[in-house]
C-alpha cells in the first residue's frame, strides 16, 4: 500500500515536471521510441523463427544439402533482420537525436 | 597522457549518434583500401601459391604412393602366378608319377596273370599227359586182362586189334 | 524527485559511449582500431607468406589458410560458384577487416566495435555498391545492366509499372543502406547491451544498501553471456556482410534469365 502511494507520488511529481514543451517532446519521443522498436521487432522475430525452423527441417531431411541451406538461411535472416534493425535505428533516432 | 586520451570520451556531444563522422569514415576507408591493395596484390596470391604448391606436393606424394602400391600389387600378382605355375607343375608331376606307377602295376599284374595262366596251362598239360598215360596203362592192362579172360573162356587168344578196339570202345564210351 | 534512490544507476548520454577524444587531430579510438585491424590483418598474412609453404602449416600460416579456405568454401563457392574464385581476395579482405573491427567490442579495456560508428559501415556499403554496379556494367554493358535490373525478364508487361520502381529502390538504395545499417545497428545494439549490463552491475556492486550487492551477480552473469554472444555476432556480421557482397556481385555479373 505504501509502495503504491510512493509510485503515485513519483508519477504525480513526474507529471508536474512536464511543463515546458521541450521536455514534453522528449518524453513522448522516448515513449514512442520504445513502441517503435517493440513493434518493429515482432515481424522479424516471427520471420526469423520461420526461417530457422524451415532451414533445420530441410537440413534434417537432406543433410548433404546442409551447406547450401545454411548459406541461404543466413542471407534470408539478414534480409529479415534488416527490418528489426531499421526499427532499432528509429529507436535511436527518436530517443537520442 | 597521450595513451590515456584514447580511452576518454569526447567532450563535445557531437552530432546524431548514427550519423557517420567524416574522420572515422575517411580513416576507415584509407585503412581498408591499403589492406585491400596489399592483400590483393601481394599477400593472398603468395599464400594461395604456397597452398597450391603444398596441395600439389601432397597430390604428388599421393600419386607416388599409389604407384608404389600398384607396383607392389603387380609384384604380388607375379609371385602368385609363379606360385600357381609351380603348384600346377607339382600336380602334373604327381599325376605323371601316379600314372607311371599305375602303368607299372598294371603291367606287373598282367605279367603275373600271364605267368599264372602259363603255370596253370602247364599243370593242365601235365595232368592231361599223366591222365593219357594212365589211361594207356589201364587200356593195356584191360586189354591183357581181356585177352587172358577170353583165352581162358575160348581157349584161344583173341585178335589183339579187336580187343584193343573193344577196350577203347568201352573206355571211350565210359568216358563220354 | 526526492525519493531515495537505492542504486546510483544513471545512463550517460549515448554519444559519451560512442565518441572519443582525438589523440592527434582526426585520430581517435575508432580510427586507431581500424588502422590496427589493417595492421593485424597484414601482419598475419605477411607472417603466413614468409613461412615455408611446403611444411605442415602452423601458427600464422595455418590461421591464414583456414580463413582463405573458409572464405572460398563457405562464401564464394556457396554463392558464386567456381567462376567467382577471382573475387576471393576482395571478399577475404572485407571479411577480415570487418571481423577485426567488430572484435574490439568484446576485448577488455578496448570494448568498442569500430563498426558501432557509422563511418566504416557506410564506407564499406558504398564501396560494395560501387563494386557491384561497376561489375554489372562491365559484364552486361550499361544498357543491358540497367535493363536487367529495372525490367527483369519473365514479368508481365503491365506489372513493370509496379516492379520497376521497387527494383530501382531496392537495388540502388536499399541494398547499400541495409548493408550499412545491418552491420552498424547490430554492433551498436550489442555494444549498448554490454554497456547497460556493465553499468547495472557496477551500480549494484556499489549500492549503498549492502543487501543489493549480491544481486549484482545477476546482471554480471548476463554481461558474461552477452559477451560470448557478441563474439558470435562479430563473426556472423562479418560473414553476412561478405556473403551479401558476394551475392550482389554475382547477381550483377550474371544477367537474370
Amino acid at each position: 500500500m505504501e509502495a503504491l502511494a510512493t509510485i503515485v507520488r513519483i508519477a504525480a511529481e513526474a507529471g508536474d515536471a512536464v511543463v515546458d514543451p521541450a521536455a514534453a517532446k522528449n518524453i513522448s519521443a522516448a515513449a514512442s521510441a520504445g513502441h517503435a522498436y517493440g513493434l518493429a521487432a515482432i515481424g522479424p522475430g516471427i520471420g526469423i523463427g520461420i526461417i530457422f525452423g524451415k532451414a533445420i527441417e530441410s537440413m534434417a531431411r537432406q543433410p548433404e544439402a546442409a551447406g547450401m541451406v545454411r548459406t541461404t538461411m543466413f542471407i534470408g535472416v539478414a534480409f529479415t533482420e534488416a527490418l528489426a534493425l531499421i526499427g532499432f535505428v528509429a529507436f535511436i533516432l527518436l530517443k537520442f537525436a | 597522457m597521450l595513451i590515456s586520451t584514447i580511452f576518454l570520451a569526447a567532450e563535445d556531444l557531437g552530432p546524431n549518434p548514427i550519423a557517420p563522422e567524416n574522420k572515422e569514415l575517411l580513416w576507415g576507408a584509407g585503412s581498408f583500401l591499403v589492406f585491400l591493395f596489399v592483400m590483393r596484390v601481394f599477400l593472398v596470391p603468395k599464400v594461395k601459391k604456397g597452398m597450391e604448391a603444398r596441395y600439389n606436393g601432397i597430390r604428388g606424394g599421393h600419386e607416388a604412393a599409389q604407384a608404389a602400391r600398384s607396383s607392389a600389387q603387380r609384384d604380388v600378382a607375379a609371385y602368385e602366378a609363379a606360385l600357381v605355375e609351380v603348384r600346377n607343375e607339382v600336380t602334373a608331376r604327381i599325376d605323371k608319377a601316379r600314372q607311371t606307377l599305375d602303368a607299372e602295376r598294371q603291367a606287373k599284374v598282367i605279367e603275373a596273370n600271364a605267368r599264372i595262366l602259363a603255370k596253370r596251362t602247364e599243370a593242365d598239360t601235365a595232368m592231361q599227359t599223366a591222365r593219357a598215360a594212365s589211361r594207356g596203362d589201364v587200356a593195356v592192362a584191360v586189354g591183357s586182362v581181356t585177352t587172358r579172360a577170353t583165352q581162358l573162356v575160348l581157349g584161344k587168344a583173341p585178335d589183339a586189334a579187336l580187343v584193343k578196339r573193344a577196350v577203347d570202345n568201352i573206355m571211350g564210351g565210359s568216358r563220354s | 524527485m526526492n525519493f531515495p534512490t537505492l542504486i546510483a544507476f544513471e545512463f550517460p548520454p549515448i554519444n559519451m559511449l560512442l565518441r572519443w577524444q582525438d589523440v592527434v587531430p582526426t585520430i581517435n579510438k575508432v580510427v586507431i582500431i581500424s588502422i590496427f585491424s589493417t595492421l593485424i590483418g597484414v601482419g598475419i598474412f605477411l607472417a603466413a607468406a614468409r613461412k615455408n609453404p611446403m611444411v605442415a602449416p602452423k601458427g600464422a600460416r595455418n590461421l591464414a589458410e583456414i580463413i582463405i579456405d573458409f572464405v572460398e568454401k563457405q562464401i564464394v563457392m556457396q554463392t558464386m560458384g567456381p567462376t567467382g574464385l577471382g573475387w576471393t581476395p576482395f571478399l577475404l579482405t572485407i571479411f577480415i577487416f570487418i571481423y577485426l573491427n567488430n572484435m574490439p567490442g568484446v576485448i577488455p579495456l578496448i570494448q568498442i566495435p569500430a563498426t558501432a560508428r557509422m563511418g566504416i559501415p557506410a564506407f564499406m556499403a558504398l564501396m560494395v555498391w560501387v563494386v557491384y554496379n561497376v561489375t554489372g556494367i562491365k559484364h552486361q554493358g550499361p544498357i543491358g545492366y540497367f535493363k536487367s535490373v529495372l525490367f527483369p525478364p519473365g514479368v508481365p508487361k503491365a506489372l513493370y509499372i509496379l516492379v520497376t520502381p521497387i527494383e530501382l529502390i531496392s537495388t540502388f538504395v536499399m541494398r547499400p543502406f541495409s548493408l550499412a545499417v545491418r552491420l552498424f545497428a547490430n554492433m551498436l545494439a550489442g555494444h549498448l547491451l554490454l554497456v547497460i549490463f556493465a553499468l547495472l552491475s557496477e551500480a549494484l556492486f556499489q549500492a549503498r544498501d549492502r543487501i543489493l550487492i549480491p544481486v549484482g551477480v545477476l546482471p554480471f552473469a548476463v554481461l558474461l553471456f552477452l559477451t560470448g554472444f557478441e563474439i558470435i555476432v562479430a563473426f556472423l556480421q562479418a560473414y553476412i556482410f561478405t556473403t551479401l557482397t558476394a551475392v550482389y556481385i554475382n547477381m550483377a555479373s550474371h544477367a537474370e534469365h
